[in-house]
C-alpha cells in the first residue's frame, strides 16, 4: 500500500506535467494555514500584553 | 488539551498528505492530478461543516442568549471563508488538467461561491455595526436563513446535471474510490478537521478578549 | 421550558421554514435552467433555436471519434439518443471514447458545432493496474 510510484525525486516533482497543479495547491494550502495561525497567535499575544501592562 | 489536539491532528494531516500525494498509485483516468483530492475534499467538507456549526451556535444564541455562542459565530466566519476559498482554489486548479477549464457556472461551483460570499458578507455586516448585541442577533438570524444553502451544495450534483462529479464517499453506498486511495483521504479529512478546530479555538479566544476587555475577570483569564 | 424561549424556538422554526420554502420555490421555478448541460434526449424534446448557445453533455460514443487535421468530430450519446459534434481545437487530456464530455456551442441541422469541449470525469478513483495493488 505504501509504494512510491515515481522513479526519482524529479519525477515526483514533475508528475507527468501535473506536478505544477498538485504542488501549487499544496503550497497555497500550507501558506494559508500557517498565515491563519500566525495571524491569530500574534493578535492573542498583543491582547495578553495589553492586559499585563500596569494601568 | 489544545496542544494535544493540535499536534495530533497536524501529524495525521501531514502523514496523510505525504501518503496520498507521494505514496499512492496514480488514478487510471486522471493520472497524477487526482492527488489534489487530498487537499480539496477536506477543505470542501469543512467549508460546509463550519457553516453548520455556525448555524447551531446561532440557534443556541437566539434561544438561550449564551454570549459565548455569539462569539463563536464571529470566530468561525473568517475561518469558514478561508477554508471555502481553499476549496474553490484547489477545485479550480484541479479543473485545469481534468475538465479543461478552471471555472464554469455549474450548480456545485456556483453554490460554493455563494457560500464564500455569505461568509464574507456576515463578517463585513458585523463590522459595520457599532452596537455589538444588535449585530449578534441579526447575524444569527442571517446564518439560520443562509443555512438553506448547505443542503443545496450537498445535493447539487444529484439534483441537476453538473460538470462536477457526484460524491465518491456517501453514508449509504460503498465508496467508489479504491481503498488504497481512500485511507489517506480519510486521514487528511480527520487531520484537517482537527487543525481547523484548533484555529477556531484561538480565534474564539481573540473574540473573547475583544468583546470582554472591559470586564474585571479578564485579567485572571490572561 | 420557559415561555419566552419556547416562543423563540417557534420563531426560529418559522423563519427557517419560510426561507426553505422560498428558496425551494425559486429553485423549482428555475429547475432545468440550473442544469449545466442538456442531454441529447432533452435536446430532442426541447425546441432550441439554431443560433442559441447551449451546452450538451453525455458520453463520447465508442468508435465515433474522427480526426481531420485540427478538426475533430464525435458523437455524444446518453444511450437513448445521440448527436454528432464537430469541434475545431484542442480537446482536454481526459477526452476519450466512452468517457464523459460537455460541449459548448450551437445546434444547426442536427449537427452540434462546438466552440469549447470540456471533459467530465466520474466519481470512480482507481489505480491503473489492479494487479499491482494485489501483489503488495
Amino acid at each position: 500500500m505504501f509504494d512510491f510510484p515515481f522513479k526519482s525525486i524529479e519525477e515526483a516533482l514533475y508528475m507527468n506535467g501535473h506536478g505544477i497543479y498538485v504542488w501549487s495547491v499544496v503550497l497555497v494550502v500550507t501558506f494559508c494555514l500557517i498565515y491563519a495561525f500566525a495571524y491569530y497567535k500574534i493578535k492573542l499575544k498583543k491582547f495578553k500584553k495589553k492586559f499585563n501592562e500596569p494601568n | 488539551m489544545y496542544k494535544y489536539i493540535f499536534y495530533f491532528s497536524l501529524f495525521i494531516y501531514i502523514f496523510s498528505l505525504v501518503w496520498g500525494v507521494l505514496f499512492t498509485q496514480e488514478d487510471f483516468v486522471q493520472g497524477n492530478s487526482f492527488r489534489i483530492i487530498y487537499l480539496h475534499v477536506p477543505a470542501s467538507f469543512l467549508s460546509q461543516s463550519i457553516y453548520a456549526a455556525m448555524a447551531i451556535s446561532s440557534v443556541i444564541y437566539l434561544i438561550w442568549r449564551v454570549k459565548l455562542s455569539a462569539y463563536l459565530i464571529l470566530a468561525m466566519a473568517p475561518i469558514g471563508a478561508l477554508v471555502t476559498f481553499l476549496a474553490l482554489f484547489s477545485g479550480s486548479v484541479w479543473g485545469i488538467p481534468t475538465w479543461g477549464t478552471w471555472w464554469q457556472w455549474d450548480a456545485r461551483i456556483t453554490s460554493t461561491l455563494i457560500l464564500f460570499i455569505m461568509y464574507l458578507g456576515l463578517i463585513s455586516l458585523h463590522n459595520s455595526f457599532s452596537n455589538h448585541e444588535k449585530a449578534d442577533k441579526l447575524l444569527s438570524w442571517l446564518v439560520i436563513v443562509g443555512f438553506v444553502n448547505i443542503p443545496i451544495i450537498k445535493k447539487s450534483v444529484d439534483w441537476w446535471s453538473t460538470l462536477h462529479q457526484s460524491a465518491s464517499i456517501t453514508l449509504t453506498d460503498k465508496p467508489t474510490i479504491d481503498p488504497s486511495m481512500l485511507y489517506p483521504l480519510i486521514g487528511s479529512i480527520i487531520g484537517f478537521f482537527g487543525i481547523v478546530i484548533c484555529l477556531i479555538i484561538i480565534s474564539s479566544k481573540v473574540q473573547i478578549f475583544k468583546r470582554e476587555k472591559t470586564k474585571s475577570w479578564i485579567k485572571d483569564y490572561v | 421550558m420557559n415561555p419566552t424561549r419556547k416562543k423563540r424556538i417557534y420563531s426560529i422554526l418559522f423563519v427557517f421554514l419560510f426561507s426553505v420554502s422560498g428558496i425551494s420555490l425559486i429553485l423549482y421555478s428555475l429547475n432545468s435552467n440550473l442544469d449545466f448541460f442538456f442531454t441529447p434526449t432533452e435536446l430532442k424534446n426541447n425546441n432550441i433555436p439554431p443560433e442559441k448557445r447551449i451546452k450538451i453533455g453525455g458520453m463520447v460514443l465508442e468508435g465515433s471519434v474522427e480526426r481531420n487535421g485540427s478538426e475533430i468530430s464525435f458523437v455524444i450519446t446518453d444511450y437513448e439518443n445521440s448527436i454528432k459534434v464537430i469541434f475545431d481545437g484542442i480537446v482536454p487530456d481526459l477526452f476519450q471514447e466512452g468517457s464523459g464530455v460537455v460541449a459548448l456551442g450551437f445546434l444547426n441541422n442536427k449537427i452540434f458545432y462546438a466552440k469549447e469541449v470540456l471533459a467530465k470525469h466520474d466519481e470512480n478513483y482507481m489505480p491503473p493496474n489492479i494487479d499491482i495493488k494485489n501483489d503488495s
